[in-house]
C-alpha cells in the first residue's frame, strides 16, 4: 500500500466504482444465501430476506441428500488430482524452460488443447476410460483431472521456474548432483510458494468441473458436487430453498480456502499467467 | 525466453563429462513425459478420434462403423440449426468478452487508484471466480426467477406493474441474461490480471507525466493504456476462448431454450452425442466449431502478439 499512496490523491470516481462493483459482485451471492433460508411461500412472495431463517433446508441437505457425499467426492478428486498435476507439471516446466526439452514444438503446442471446448475430449476420454475399466469411478475422474490440468500448470509454473537463477542448478550439477536431486532438493523448495498457488488454482478448477464429471461419474457413489447439484435442480419437486442451501454448502469449502490462502492465490495467478 | 546457457557450449567440455550429460538429457525427457502424454491423450487422440468419427457412421457404443466420407460434414453445413448456433455463439462470445474486458479494466483502474482498497476488498472481488459455474447458474436462475426473484422484486419495488419480467423464457432476452451471469463470473479474472499489469508499470513514468500536467483521461490514454494494452489484449483473447466454451450456464439456466434461442454449438454437440447417440454428427459439428473458433480467435492472437512487442 505504501507505493500506492505516492503521487495519488483521493478519487471519488474510483471509490464509487469500487462500491458499485462490490455491490454487483456480492448481492447475488448474498441473495443465494438468503434464499437458502426461505420456505416455499417466502420464495414466491417477493421478499429479499426472511424474517425467520429456515435452517431446516440446510439440515435436509446435510442429512438425507446425496450432496455431502458428492462434496466429499469432489474434494477427493480435486485435491488428489491437483497433487498429481503438480508432481507431473513441475518436472515438465523445469525441463521445458531450462533445457528446451521438446524444443519449440512442445512449448508452443502445450496450451493448444485448452483452446478447444472440452466437449471435444469427452467422448474419446469416455471411450478410453471404458476400455481400461475406470468409467464411473472416482479413480478414473481423478486421473483425468490430473492430466487435463498439466498444460495449465506447466504454463503457470514456467514464469516461476524461469525466474530462478540458472547458477543455482548449474552449481548443484557441478557438485555432482543428478537431475533428479537438483529438481527435488533445489528447484522444488525454491518454487514451493508457486507450487502451493498453482495447486490451489488447479484444485479449484477441478472442483468447478462439470462437463467431464457428468459423463465420467454417473453412478451415485462417484458423483461430484457439481453433478449432484445439477441433478438436484432437475428434480421438479425439489424445493428451491433446498437447492440454494446445497449450493451454499458446496461453495463454503472454496470460500474458506480462498480466504485462508488469498495471498498465495492472487500471487500465483498474477505472477505466472501474464508474461 | 530462457537463456540457452547449457545448450550452446558442448565442445569445450572434457570427455568424461559426456556420459552424465547424456544421462541428464534422458532425465529431462522423462521429466517432460507427463506433459507430452497429456498433450497426446487430451489433444492429439481426441482430435484424431473426432476426425475419424466425422468421416464415418458412428454411434456412442460403436464408433467408426462405416466410412461415409464428407456426408456428416455436408449435412452439418446444410443444417440451418448448426449455422445459426455457430453465428449465435460467435456473437455471444464477442459481446460477453467486450463487456467483461471493459468492466474488468474499469474496476482494475479504480482499485489501483483508490487508496483505501486493500487486499480484503480485492479478495471479495474474486468471489465470483471462485464460485463453480454450476452455482453461478443457480444464483442467476434465482435472480431472474419471474415469481419472486431478485430482479422481479426490485423492478416491482421501482414501480413496475403488470406481467413479471421473465427473461429466461423470452427468446430475445434469454441469451443476454446468460451473458449477464457469464460476465459476472469472469470479469474478476480480467480485473485481477489487469490489476497485476498496473502494479507492474513504472510509477516514475506516471509521476513524471503527472508533473508535466497530464491528468485524468489524458494520463490514462498516453501513459497507462500503452503500458497495459498488451495485457488487455491477452486477457481479451483468454476471455474470448472461455466465452466460446460456455456450457454449464446454458445447461443450468435454459437447456438451450426457449426454442433454440440459447443453443450453442457446444450444446448441439452434447445433444447429438449424448442424447441422440449420433457421434458422427457430433464430430462433424465439432470440426465446424473448431474452425469457427480458430477463425475468430486468430486475429485476436495476432493483435495480442503485436501489442506485446
Amino acid at each position: 500500500m505504501t507505493r500506492a499512496h505516492r503521487g495519488r490523491d483521493r478519487s471519488p470516481l474510483a471509490t464509487t466504482t469500487i462500491v458499485l462493483g462490490l455491490l454487483l459482485t456480492l448481492v447475488p451471492i448474498a441473495y443465494l444465501v438468503s434464499v437458502s433460508l426461505m420456505d416455499r411461500a417466502e420464495i414466491t412472495s417477493g421478499i429479499l430476506v426472511t424474517g425467520e431463517p429456515k435452517w431446516q433446508n440446510w439440515a435436509d441437505v446435510l442429512s438425507g441428500s446425496p450432496v455431502p457425499r458428492a462434496i466429499a467426492n469432489s474434494l477427493i478428486a480435486a485435491v488428489l488430482g491437483a497433487l498429481l498435476t503438480i508432481v507431473f507439471a513441475l518436472p515438465g516446466a523445469w525441463a521445458i524452460v531450462r533445457y528446451r526439452t521438446g524444443g519449440r514444438t512442445l512449448a508452443a503446442t502445450l496450451m493448444s488443447p485448452w483452446l478447444l471446448p472440452p466437449i471435444v475430449a469427452v467422448i474419446p476420454i469416455m471411450a478410453l476410460l471404458r476400455t481400461v475399466g475406470l468409467a464411473n469411478t472416482l479413480v478414473g475422474l481423478t486421473i483425468v483431472y490430473a492430466f487435463v490440468n498439466i498444460p495449465v500448470a506447466v504454463w503457470l509454473l514456467e514464469g516461476f521456474v524461469r525466474a530462478l537463477p540458472v547458477e543455482i542448478d548449474e552449481a548443484a550439477q557441478l557438485d555432482g548432483a543428478g537431475s533428479w536431486r537438483v529438481l527435488v532438493s533445489i528447484v522444488a523448495p525454491l518454487v514451493s510458494p508457486a507450487l502451493v498457488a498453482v495447486g490451489i488454482i488447479v484444485a479449484i478448477l477441478n472442483y468447478h468441473e462439470f462437463l467431464l464429471a457428468t459423463f465420467l461419474t454417473q453412478s451415485a457413489d462417484s458423483q461430484t458436487f457439481t453433478v449432484a447439484l445439477s441433478l438436484f435442480l432437475g428434480e421438479r419437486l425439489t424445493h428451491t430453498g433446498k437447492i440454494a442451501a446445497a449450493a451454499v454448502i458446496g461453495i463454503l469449502p472454496l470460500f474458506a480456502l480462498a480466504t485462508v490462502m488469498q495471498r498465495w492465490l492472487v500471487g500465483g495467478l498474477t505472477s505466472g499467467s501474464v508474461k | 525466453m530462457a537463456k540457452s546457457t547449457t545448450l550452446g557450449l558442448p565442445p569445450v567440455r572434457p570427455l568424461p563429462r559426456q556420459a552424465p550429460r547424456r544421462r541428464a538429457e534422458w532425465a529431462h525427457r522423462v521429466f517432460a513425459t507427463p506433459s507430452v502424454l497429456s498433450l497426446l491423450v487430451l489433444g492429439a487422440y481426441p482430435l484424431i478420434f473426432i476426425i475419424a468419427a466425422a468421416l464415418s457412421e458412428s454411434s456412442l457404443g460403436r464408433p467408426f462403423q462405416q466410412f461415409v466420407g464428407g456426408d456428416n460434414l455436408a449435412s452439418a453445413v446444410a443444417d440451418t440449426d448448426v449455422i445459426a448456433a455457430l453465428v449465435r455463439s460467435t456473437v455471444y462470445a464477442l459481446g460477453v468478452s467486450l463487456v467483461s474486458v471493459t468492466l474488468g479494466v474499469v474496476v482494475a483502474l479504480a482499485l489501483h487508484r483508490a487508496v483505501a482498497a486493500g487486499s480484503f476488498v480485492r479478495t471479495l472481488f474474486l468471489l465470483p471466480l471462485i464460485t463453480p459455474p454450476v452455482v453461478v447458474g443457480i444464483i442467476w436462475k434465482l435472480v431472474f426467477n419471474p415469481s419472486g426473484g431478485l430482479l422481479d422484486t426490485v423492478t416491482r419495488f421501482l414501480g413496475h406493474t403488470g406481467a413479471p419480467l421473465s427473461l429466461l423464457s423470452s427468446t430475445d432476452w434469454a441469451f443476454p441474461a446468460i451473458g449477464v451471469a457469464d460476465v459476472w463470473e469472469w470479469t474478476p479474472l480480467v480485473t485481477l490480471l489487469v490489476f497485476a499489469a498496473l502494479l507492474g508499470q513504472d510509477p516514475e513514468v506516471r509521476e513524471a507525466a503527472a508533473l508535466d500536467g497530464a491528468h485524468g483521461f489524458r494520463l490514462f490514454r498516453s501513459i497507462t493504456l500503452p503500458a497495459i494494452r498488451g495485457v488487455v489484449a491477452a486477457v481479451f483473447f483468454i476471455r474470448l476462448v472461455i466465452a466460446f466454451k460456455a456450457f454449464d450456464l446454458i445447461v443450468l439456466m435454459t437447456s438451450g431454450g426457449p426454442g433454440q434461442s440459447t443453443t450453442t454449438p457446444t450444446y448441439l454437440i452434447y445433444q447429438a452425442a449424448l442424447q441422440q447417440f449420433d457421434v458422427g454428427r457430433a464430430a462433424a459439428i465439432t470440426l465446424l466449431f473448431a474452425a469457427v473458433v480458430t477463425i475468430v480467435t486468430i486475429p485476436v492472437a495476432i493483435l495480442t502478439r503485436r501489442l506485446q512487442q
